[in-house]
């Protein structure tokens, strides 16, 4: 593949205070991959989500956006000064964000939260960013909640509006930090089922999930992480189909029987 | 008996008076208002030194609640209206005089930028870090995601206290009349000191206060609670 990729996470280390949660974590998604992150809680998948995203700052490595560094200004042969927070929120455009706890904005409305950053952010007119928040909710079949507060809506629907809030600013990939985990199990189909047509359509996808099912199904790749190192990868035939290692064994024995 | 009680409470002096009297409590919302602006926006500075990322600036915010929230009101207007003028002067080799209404406003404004202060700071942690996040990851400034994101939902939080808060402020409006800000209270003193009649006039004067802070409390109470139950279910 001579394309350069999306993202590219170049051996990321994290550590809280004596704790290292990532010992040093390389991988690559293309355009249009689905790639799904399980392991246990603790596994460090969460906190690798978070690096890609910036919201943690990786102790030592770095992460590549469509080949631009992220955590260093520059290229990666010169300067190693921190890239400054205003050139960060500006790569951070490219990178759609949908957390655990929805984390919609209570004050606005639906079409509000969705428009919000394309109109102030982007700069688009707010017409031009409503009429792309309305095909944004029709992505995600809310268009007709467009007025509503989030403290009305389900929690799958509030999950789908983040969905949207994310699509909204057409980013390059879409990081799911376990979208369905804070969710009653008759809603998570239909946040899943976003999620499958998403990734139908072509888009970058990175999940981080407990959804075992999702991730053989949907995912191009599956990364299983253990204690802070990716320990098993591979298409998800392969990985769920003859599993290598013994702990990923292990870790599906649970989910399956 | 019954007729002395009567001439006592006649409360009709209060009618004769009325538009001095009026004006007197225009004077109370006027340094109301200003002290209210003076409060808030001081407040709000100190509340987010206090949420700061830098502890430097911290500590200042401390300070500044600290000393302005545990100053008895009537000894700050009477510092900034009679010492503080006295400290400019000495230092700058001059005579230093400030406006009765401007002391006033900026005692008032100092005391209870401390307690709204606080009110702001429970407010901004009361917002869920994870809504701060994801506007982050929407690539959106620190700026931004104050003005936009947090300082919206602590207005509405806030609501409720500030209304205490607001009516504690108008109420200590009338100490003001301690340094010949010519509010209700000081027109009421000078008139009584003509008739004689303190009664009915310092009654009176009691219960223009009384209507008015209800009035006004349930009203803002109303307003307050329909907007927030809009988002907070």
């Amino acid at each position: 593949m001579s394309e350069v990729p999306t993202i590219r996470v170049v051996d990321v280390h994290k550590r809280f205070g004596s704790l290292e949660v990532l010992r040093g974590v390389s991988f690559e998604v293309h355009r249009g991959n689905v790639v799904s992150m399980i392991g246990a809680s603790g596994s460090g998948k969460s906190t690798l989500l978070r690096c890609i995203n910036h919201l943690e700052t990786p102790t030592t490595g770095d992460i590549f956006i469509e080949g631009e560094s992220l955590c260093f200004r520059g290229d990666a042969a010169g300067s190693r000064a921190p890239r400054p927070l205003s050139e960060i929120n500006r790569m951070r455009r490219d990178l759609g964000t949908v957390f655990q706890q929805f984390n919609l904005w209570p004050h606005m409305t639906v079409l509000g939260n969705v428009i919000e950053a394309p109109n102030r952010v982007r700069g688009l007119s707010r017409k031009a960013a409503a009429q792309l928040g309305g095909e944004c909710l029709a992505r995600v079949h809310l268009e007709d909640k467009a007025l509503e507060y989030p403290a009305r809506l389900s929690g799958g629907q509030q999950q789908r509006v983040a969905i949207a809030r994310a699509l909204a600013m057409q980013p390059k990939v879409m990081l799911f930090d376990e979208p369905t985990s804070s969710l009653d199990p008759e809603l998570t189909d239909e946040v899943l089922g976003v999620m499958r047509e998403l990734a139908a359509d072509g888009t970058t996808m990175i999940v981080v999930t407990h959804e075992m099912g999702f991730a053989r199904e949907v995912s191009d790749r599956v990364m299983f992480l253990h204690n802070g190192l990716i320990e098993e990868e591979g298409p998800p035939d392969q990985m769920f189909g003859a599993p290598k290692s013994e702990r990923f064994r292990q870790f599906i024995a649970k989910y399956l029987y | 008996m019954s007729e002395t009680l009567q001439q006592l409470l006649d409360i009709s002096i209060f009618w004769e008076y009325r538009t001095v009297l009026l004006r007197g409590l225009a004077v109370n919302f006027y340094v109301f208002v200003c002290a209210a602006i003076v409060a808030l926006s001081l407040g709000l500075g100190a509340a987010l030194l206090r949420v700061s990322r830098r502890r430097p600036l911290r500590a200042l915010g401390t300070l500044h609640v600290e000393i302005f929230r545990n100053a008895p009101d009537y000894v700050m207007v009477v510092w900034v209206h009679f010492v503080l003028p006295l400290l400019i002067g000495t230092l700058l080799h001059t005579r230093f005089e400030l406006n009765p209404f401007v002391s006033a406003i900026i005692a008032l404004g100092f005391v209870y930028s401390g307690y709204f202060a606080e009110t702001f700071r429970a407010g901004i942690e009361a917002v869920p870090i994870g809504q701060i996040e994801a506007g982050r990851s929407c690539g959106m400034s620190d700026r931004h995601i104050l003005w936009r994101i947090v300082l919206p939902q602590v207005v509405r939080r806030m609501l409720p206290e500030s209304i205490n808060q607001f009516i504690s402020l108008f109420k200590a409006t009338t100490i003001v009349s301690l340094i010949a800000v010519p509010d209700l209270m000081y027109q009421v003193s000078m008139i009584t000191q003509q008739e004689m009649r303190p009664l009915p006039l310092y009654t009176g004067a009691a219960l223009v206060y009384f209507a008015v802070i209800l009035v006004a409390s349930y009203a803002l109470r109303a307003a307050s609670e329909r907007w927030r139950n809009k988002i907070f279910a």
